[in-house]
């Protein structure tokens, strides 16, 4: 088989995706389900945007990205 | 005389009465509903386009300019409405907008009492949206924040007091310190529209030049350097949109020419 | 300093897999224990048709879309437990391209020693 490549915009979505797991390991092992469980909400919330819905994308990957910013603060350790 | 003076006194209140109640009359019956149609986009529901939503308000009932309308709006028809707003008095700069295609103020703008046409409200141009009417300006905050917009010494006055000036120094602040950042300017740029991310747009250069030409300021020469290269400041192509969209009757266009003298004459 | 490193990473790998504590130094892992590893943060990863009562075998040439089951997403995410296991970095393009479980052991091969 092939190897499908993905768009631009999907590869967009899995840098994010990618930033957000690594964001969960760099927490305190006890509360890393919490952050995991909060980022598979997220993501899952717009699973069935229509792949060339582009602005919707593009707005909710700036939206992730400034979101991550804040929950890298070392002083965040947790959430529910 | 007394007399006259009494009866003249009771004709002139009689009269006042009577104007208000005709008045009040022509304001109950007459009615004069002007149309808004204000930019709608809420990002709880991303994959719902934006739109104008149109709304309808009495001018009889509603104060002279277009916050007064928005307000309205908000207190009787529609509190989801949302935009930013605080003084009132076009100095906090927060109720920037696009009204009738003109980047301004809220609270400075009269609404056209000519109720056959329709006011059209959008958020400042090219900017990502918040929510309605209210734009992300991370962007343009941080590059205020990037001409470090605050007095820079090595050396302070012995005695611990202030840092004297000249009047005629102070005077070439004029027409400079009156900005409010309220970024109706940069957003009304095309160079701005089209290279956000590196070009600092009129609003921030025009208080870069007023750091520049303080006569406190000793970091001159770190100023000049941080401008000196092709995007921060030579993407200025004196379009001139920003002098003439100033809600504050400012001239950023002016301080950016100064700003390229002064360079090219230092350099 | 080298030592102490390597110590680092020990401890890092036994923290994370929690299972008995592995003594390998990242420089000379063998290919078969790198692939026992994979597997097994495969069989932790709680999405995999392996986790499941009636548990796929995981073999070398599995898929990690047609054989386990894992969309896009569940392959980011698992990437990024090996990252973890192993310490390392997988850069955002070569991760993209880990398809199967051949393809991840061989990179990891190729890339502890860098680490």
């Amino acid at each position: 088989m092939a190897v499908r490549k993905f768009t631009g915009l999907q590869r967009d979505v899995l840098h994010l995706y990618r930033q957000w797991i690594r964001l969960a390991f760099q927490k305190p092992s006890a509360n890393r389900q919490n952050f995991l469980n909060y980022i598979h909400l997220e993501f899952h919330k717009n699973r069935d945007l229509r792949r060339k819905d582009f602005t919707t994308i593009e707005y909710l990957i700036r939206n992730g990205q400034k979101k991550l910013k804040t929950f890298q603060n070392p002083n965040l350790k947790n959430i529910h | 005389m007394a007399l006259i003076q009494r009866s003249l006194f009771r004709f002139i209140a009689r009269r006042g009465v009577a104007t208000t109640e005709s008045a009040m009359a022509t304001h109950s019956t007459v009615p004069k509903m002007k149309t808004f149609k204000v930019y709608r986009w809420n990002p709880d529901k991303p994959a719902e386009k934006p739109h104008l939503q149109t709304y309808q308000v009495d001018l009889n009932e509603c104060g002279p300019m277009v916050l007064d309308a928005l307000l309205k709006i908000k207190n009787e028809q529609d509190p989801t409405l949302t935009f930013r707003r605080s003084c009132r008095e076009g100095i906090c700069g927060s109720c920037a907008m696009n009204i009738e295609g003109r980047n301004t103020l809220a609270c400075l703008c009269k609404i056209d009492t000519n109720v056959s046409k329709q006011e059209k409200i959008y958020p400042l141009p090219h900017m990502f949206i918040v929510k309605d009417l209210v734009p992300d300006l991370t962007n343009f905050y941080q590059q205020y924040k990037s001409i470090k917009p605050y007095l820079q010494r090595s050396s302070f006055p012995a005695d611990g007091k202030e840092v004297p000036q000249s009047i005629e120094d102070r005077k070439k602040l004029d027409g400079l310190y009156e900005c409010i950042l309220c970024a109706c300017c940069s957003t009304s740029c095309p160079s701005y529209w089209w290279n956000q991310e590196e070009y600092l747009g009129p609003a921030v250069l025009l208080q870069a030049y007023r750091w520049l030409i303080d006569s406190r300021d000793q970091a001159t020469r770190q100023r000049k350097d941080m401008l000196q290269n092709s995007m921060s400041l030579y993407r200025c192509h004196t379009i001139m949109n920003c002098t003439r969209t100033c809600p504050k009757g400012l001239n950023p266009g002016l301080a950016i020419a100064e700003i390229k003298k002064k360079l090219a004459l230092s350099a | 300093m080298f030592r102490s490193l390597l110590r680092a990473n020990v401890a890092r790998s036994a923290m994370i897999s929690q299972g008995p504590v592995r003594f390998y130094s990242p420089s000379n892992l063998s290919k078969t224990a790198i692939s026992s590893r994979v597997i097994d943060v495969i069989k932790s990863f709680n999405k995999t048709d392996a986790s499941s009562s009636n548990p796929t075998e995981i073999t070398m040439e599995s898929s990690f879309k047609k054989d386990l089951g894992l969309d896009s997403l569940d392959t980011v995410e698992l990437i990024v437990a090996m990252e973890e296991e192993f310490s390392i970095e997988i850069p955002d393009k070569v991760a993209d391209e880990l398809t199967s479980v051949a393809q991840t052991v061989d990179y990891i091969k190729d890339h502890t020693d860098a680490s």
